[in-house]
């Protein structure tokens, strides 16, 4: 087995040790002014990256992240983790109680703030891909990516602010939470059938075999596959010391699906995402145990994913204002629209269908993972990238003022 | 609170045992007693039951005997909807094999589509013994302020020894992941912030209904309300448990167990289901 020599071995420790320093310390800056600490992870990714420090002080950010290849393919390996992590975490917080019991008005309004912003996303990146940027080989599956990018939403980050505004337990917090969960499970099944598609010529199992595969295993892991977790988790937690067997058994099991969807040819983090569904499901994982899954990769993975962001892409040299433009208000307004007609059309008054509408356009996590996916795969440029970024963070930032303006109006 | 009472039984060998406890609660509450039989009326038959109820002490007079034939379910149902029933009495297993909680038992499928509030005595005994520990579901639901409401004045009928109103906190977890966020001592703040709310909630409630003779006391967990009610009885033994129902569930709510049906299982113990 090969192995990083001492510099290396360094090297990788000095790139971890300062993405997590300034991860914290721009999370912490975001705090201050009530913002989520996502917004902070990717400005810190963004100074300590090639738009900042590589253009101020270029040495020091090529001894950082470009001076040791293998050290940078460690680096890779750990930012791969953390994104099976996160995947893993938003199946965790996904409760198909509370999507149950908010029921057809939860499906309306995650169906219809999925469908504008996909179709319209598709309609504009399909008409515009040389503006645009994306990839006019694989136009379809490009332009179909990027309106799955920009109607997703960040169930993490609306739950901290519905909290922030007091609006957890009211019905309207409730029917978010539940469509942002709905959204994270289509989101994820329409993402691997159309990862299938832009395989279907290459190396995949072909579309059908896929899209096939995807519901088989998403249906298996939520009625077998959760009652196993369910039989395994009493035994794991009377018999293992706790939470140590619990946390390294449930993460095991997390990279063994990860590495049997990618194996299948849906991507790992399908398999990430649907057992974290299935263990948060059982009810013998406890809310504690929850909480320290949560804590442990909310404030080490995740920081390290958000951060490496910026370490890709320079932010000022592909830049165009055109293009973030677009992306902005096309992804707000459509994302908007499309909850608040699925509240109205779910027969929800107006003025709740409004903050329905600005809490489901919270971004800022899962719709950043599938521009990266996109831009890794070619099927969009950095500029497209950025935009979907800018507009993660524009919209992670004022959907909490915009909530409580929608609430003081009602 | 429960003015007319039906038992529905089968010739087995806890029908005495569920006369008995039926004609306990019948007397409690002051009400009419139907007897539900889904079957044919035989002279056997006939003999058996007049035999089972002399033995309680139950006179023609003051019951009323139903006899139908049909899918059981349906026609006990259709009997309590015709007679006007309150409180539907039967007998269940603790347990459902696998498949036959896919399929349905009488009993279970009886909670699951009544429209009169059912209890589902899991181990009748023919010297019925007290409801001393009584469990109500206390998480916020619409229904849930009826719930305790008639919970407790079930518990005062009956006289119970102690109560206990069960609340959860909702997303536990993803409510305090994301307080992860914060200071220590920010943290500690949302968690008893947290549990402050729904004792408060319980507490709201309480105060629009006279309990001074009982011992109520409230307890907040964290997680699925169904499951933590489970345990909870389980742990203190409890005699009986109280919740309400907001809807019928279905074969895809067997599928995807959730709420009620998490309870449906494995019956923690004998359980009162309130309806509206």
């Amino acid at each position: 087995m090969e192995t990083l020599n001492h510099k290396e071995v360094i090297n990788l420790l000095l790139q971890l040790a300062v993405m997590l320093i300034m991860a914290r310390v721009f999370a912490e800056v975001a705090r201050k002014f009530k913002q989520p600490a996502v917004v902070g992870e990717i400005l810190a990714g963004i100074i300590i990256g090639p738009t900042i420090l590589g253009n101020f002080f270029p040495g020091i950010q090529e001894y950082l992240f470009a001076s040791h290849s293998m050290a940078n393919i460690a680096l890779d390996g750990f930012v791969q983790i953390a994104v099976v992590l996160l995947l893993f975490i938003a199946g965790l917080e996904v409760e198909l109680q509370v999507v149950w019991n908010q029921g057809k008005n939860a499906l309306k309004i995650a169906v219809a703030s999925m469908a504008l912003p996909i179709i319209a996303g598709f309609v504009v990146a399909f008409a515009f891909p040389e503006f645009l940027g994306v990839n006019i080989n694989d136009r379809i599956v490009a332009s179909t990516f990027f309106g799955l990018a920009i109607s997703i939403t960040a169930l993490a980050v609306v739950a901290r602010i519905l909290m922030d505004l007091d609006l957890f337990k009211t019905n309207t917090g409730l029917l978010i939470i539940a469509s942002a969960m709905i959204v994270d499970i289509l989101g994820w099944i329409v993402f691997s059938v159309i990862l299938s598609l832009s395989e279907s010529g290459q190396e995949g199992l072909g579309v059908l075999p896929t899209i096939g595969l995807t519901l088989l295993f998403t249906f298996f892991m939520l009625t077998l596959g959760k009652g196993i977790i369910n039989k395994t988790l009493p035994w794991v937690n009377k018999k293992l010391a706790w939470p140590g067997g619990l946390l390294s058994l449930s993460l095991a099991i997390c990279f063994l699906a990860a590495s049997f969807t990618e194996s299948i040819g849906i991507h790992a983090i399908f398999g990430a995402f649907i057992i974290g569904v299935a263990f948060g499901d059982s009810e013998h994982l406890t809310e504690k145990a929850k909480e320290i899954l949560h804590q442990f990769i909310n404030n080490i993975f995740a920081p390290i994913f958000f951060v490496s962001i910026g370490l890709k892409v320079n932010f000022i040299e592909s830049f165009d204002l055109g293009i973030v433009g677009v992306v902005v208000i096309v992804g707000f307004l459509t994302k908007y629209f499309g909850a608040y007609l699925g509240g109205r059309f779910a027969g929800i008054k107006r003025a709740e269908s409004v903050m329905v509408g600005f809490g489901m356009s919270t971004r800022g996590s899962m719709d950043i993972i599938l521009g990266l996916i996109a831009l890794e795969n070619g099927l969009i440029t950095e500029s497209l990238f950025i935009g979907l970024v800018i507009l993660a963070l524009l919209s992670s930032i004022s959907s909490g003022p915009l909530m409580a303006l929608a609430r003081k109006r009602s | 609170m429960f003015k007319k009472i039906a038992l529905a039984f089968a010739f087995s060998p806890r029908m005495e045992a569920l006369l008995a406890e039926t004609r306990r609660i019948v007397e409690t509450f002051d009400s009419e007693l139907y007897l539900i039989h889904v079957g044919q009326k035989t002279d056997e038959a006939e003999q058996k039951i007049t035999l089972a109820m002399q033995t309680n002490g139950l006179s023609k007079q003051s019951t009323t005997l139903i006899w139908k034939e049909g899918k059981p379910v349906r026609m006990i149902l259709e009997a309590c909807r015709e007679n006007d029933v309150d409180l539907l009495v039967t007998g269940a297993l603790k347990k459902e094999g696998f498949l036959t909680y896919y399929l349905g038992s009488v009993a279970r499928k009886i909670i699951r589509k009544s429209h009169c509030s059912v209890m589902t005595l899991i181990d009748p005994q023919v010297k019925p013994s007290k409801f001393s520990k009584v469990v109500i579901n206390g998480t916020q639901l619409t229904i849930t302020p009826m719930v305790i409401e008639r919970g407790i004045q079930f518990c005062q009928k009956v006289n119970t020894e102690q109560v206990h109103i069960l609340n959860e906190i909702k997303m536990y977890g993803l409510q305090m992941g994301t307080a992860g966020e914060d200071s220590e001592e920010e943290i500690a703040n949302t968690r008893r912030q947290l549990v402050q709310n729904e004792m408060d909630y319980v507490k709201n409630i309480l105060d629009n209904i006279p309990h001074e003779d009982l011992k109520v006391n409230i307890k907040v967990t964290g997680g699925k309300w169904a499951i933590e009610l489970a345990k909870f009885c389980e742990k203190i033994e409890a005699d009986l448990l109280i919740v309400g129902d907001g809807k019928r569930l279905n074969f895809f709510d067997r599928i995807f167990p959730h709420d009620l049906e998490e309870l449906l299982s494995t019956l923690p113990c004998n359980l009162l289901l309130i309806k509206r």
